[in-house]
């Protein structure tokens, strides 16, 4: 047992000291491609990358061993050990990297404000003319931010129960059930909104329809964890007593669960709301509707002034909700 | 007098490997108060939530009433629970409710799922909750929130929960641990009263022995798992009570 863990930790670290110097010499290569014009094979990568992982695990306290085998005394300031510069060096070589890849360009950033100034002059002469058509487009967002919440709430109500280890029991079903609730929904919230209004867009067509669609499918998904996570965090005495009397196991939901989760409940589900006000906005942009979609319009359209006072009016609703939600949740909190 | 509660050569393996109750064979008579003494860890809480299962045992057999409650499943099971009021250390009521929602949860093991929701609208059960609740001197306290309420009235509305499924047996794992001497003597007459006047069978753990001669009619001491004392609480003298509880212990009085 003990000789087993002793080297799968060994693996763990030699893997992770090889990831991260086949990852320095890749960056390397990069670089001398980026600045040289001279092409490195995959293939030396690889294999230097290899060997230069190997060196520094047998070598000394390479990363690998300062991570997965602790027992290994570690002594002295950082820069003193090998592990310290491994680091250093990891860490310079990501950042140059990035610099180059992200076009990082400080002569733009400074010397072409002018080409902002349509924009910003827009945002301080924002066009009042539109503005019933913006307040009708925000509407928009906000109704179907409120919708997919509501929809999206009985359905994550009901499935946190069952992604919930301490009300599933310890039995192959309800293992199995578990695990399957919990993979969707991990994997329906790793997709992002906006990728689920493509989707719906293309399936329902473009408008806040798509955009309730796509809101409600990732806020049941990321709801069913908050939920079931606070049922996993309430106190289990409640739960035994109520076992005790002869309850079933519906009647022991709802009278040792739910009352123990209600409040909380109702705090995730207005914070999900707010949430949802300001990702409806950017749904739209890719098919969702609403006020987000005017946006993309107008800005399409160079009418910097419109765009300003849409700005202008997104910026008070998402002003408005957080000071509402927080509001509500502090009260919340006193109950 | 029969029976009321008999163990069989009863085991308890956790799934972490510990052997909490090895081989207990024990039988207790209907109206008798038995106290359970013993260590921190000796196994009292697990011997206790073996016998309405809310411990699954190892191995062993437990007849409630005459029933088997180890082969019991489903409805068969929770209508033995309902037989056995439980008291708890931490007193589990549900800290949001009122008094008498809490009450009224004693009912559950004789309600439907319907008939629960709607509690409030059944008169007689709305009135043996109240009456249960007047039981423990707790009238007034009905719709408060339990959050509210001392540890010893907590209790009390524990106890009528409890009452509330007109049990012949209640089980009480260290109820007054958590309250001072005062209330946790008023809280223990109250179990005598039930012991005496409603022939209720107790099985009640306990740290104190001042307060196991002043209630009990038997005394049951585990250790490591195993009766090591079965006997009336006169029978507790200094040498008895360092076998149960270990050569350096010192008895401390409580009244
Ligand atoms: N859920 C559990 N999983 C694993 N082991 C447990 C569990 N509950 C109790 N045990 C172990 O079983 C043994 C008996 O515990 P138990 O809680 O029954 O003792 P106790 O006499 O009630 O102690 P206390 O006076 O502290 O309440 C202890 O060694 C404990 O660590
Ligand atoms: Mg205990």
């Amino acid at each position: 047992m003990k000789k087993d863990n002793k080297l799968k930790l060994n693996l763990q670290a030699i893997l992770t000291d090889l990831l991260i110097w086949i990852y320095i010499l890749g960056c390397v290569s990069f670089l001398v491609n980026h600045w040289f014009e001279k092409i490195i094979q995959t293939n030396f990568v690889v294999i230097f990358g290899v060997a230069a992982g190997f060196i520094s695990f047998i070598l000394g306290l390479s990363i690998g061993r300062k991570i997965f085998l602790p027992t290994i005394k570690t002594e002295g300031k950082w820069y003193k050990t090998f592990w310290g510069w491994s680091v250093f060096l990891l860490l310079l070589i990501t950042f140059i990297v990035g610099w180059n890849l992200v076009e990082v360009d400080l002569y733009k950033l400074f010397a072409k404000f002018q080409n902002a100034g349509g924009i910003m002059k827009g945002i301080f002469n924002p066009n009042m003319d539109i503005f019933m058509q913006c307040l009708a487009a925000l509407a928009e967002t906000i109704y179907l931010a409120l919708l997919a919440t509501a929809f999206a709430i009985p359905l994550a109500f009901f499935l946190s129960f069952f992604a919930a280890r301490n009300l599933m029991p310890q039995t192959f079903l309800g293992n199995t059930v578990y695990i399957i609730v919990r993979t969707i929904a991990t994997i329906f919230r790793s997709i992002e909104a906006i990728v689920w209004a493509i989707i719906f867009s293309v399936w329902v067509g473009i408008g806040p329809f798509a955009g309730m669609l796509a809101l409600m499918i990732h806020s049941i998904a990321s709801l069913t964890k908050l939920y079931s996570e606070q049922i996993e965090n309430i106190n289990p005495g409640p739960v035994e007593a109520i076992k005790a009397t002869g309850a079933n196991t519906i009647q022991t939901w709802i009278f040792a669960v739910v009352p123990q989760i209600i409040s909380p409940f109702l705090a995730f589900t207005i914070y999900r709301w707010d949430i949802n006000v300001r990702m409806a906005t950017i749904v739209g942009f890719v098919g969702g509707g609403g006020i987000g979609l005017l946006l993309l319009q107008q800005q399409q359209m160079l009418r910097w002034q419109n765009v300003g006072i849409i700005i202008w009016m997104i910026a008070i609703v998402v002003w408005i909700m957080d000071m509402v939600s927080a509001k509500v949740r502090g009260k919340l909190q006193e109950m | 007098m029969k029976n009321i509660i008999e163990i069989k050569n009863l085991h308890k393996i956790y799934a972490k490997g510990t052997h909490a109750i090895k081989g207990i064979n024990l039988d207790v008579k209907e109206g008798e108060f038995c106290i359970l003494l013993g260590l921190s860890g000796s196994g009292k809480s697990t011997l206790l939530r073996c016998l309405n299962r809310l411990i699954e045992p190892t191995s062993g057999e437990i007849y409630i009433d005459g029933e088997d409650v180890i082969g019991a499943k489903g409805q068969k099971l929770r209508y033995i629970r309902r037989k056995i009021g439980m008291i708890f250390q931490q007193f589990n009521l549900i800290q949001n409710l009122s008094s008498i929602t809490n009450v009224l949860t004693g009912k559950l093991g004789y309600s439907t799922l319907i008939h629960s929701l709607t509690f409030p609208q059944h008169k007689e059960d709305m009135k043996t909750a109240l009456d249960n609740l007047s039981r423990v001197g707790l009238k007034e306290f009905a719709d408060k929130k339990t959050r509210n309420l001392s540890g010893g009235q907590q209790q009390r509305v524990a106890i009528a929960r409890a009452l509330m499924q007109n049990p012949k047996i209640i089980l009480a794992d260290e109820p007054v641990a958590s309250l001072d001497p005062a209330t946790a003597d008023s809280v223990m007459q109250y179990l005598g009263e039930l012991n005496k006047s409603d022939n209720m069978t107790v099985i009640c753990s306990l740290h104190f022995l001042s307060l196991a001669r002043k209630y009990g009619s038997r005394v049951i001491a585990l250790k490591d798992g195993k009766i090591v004392f079965d006997g009336t609480p006169k029978e507790i003298d200094e040498k008895r009570f360092k076998e149960i509880y270990g050569e350096d212990a010192e008895e401390v009085e409580i009244r």
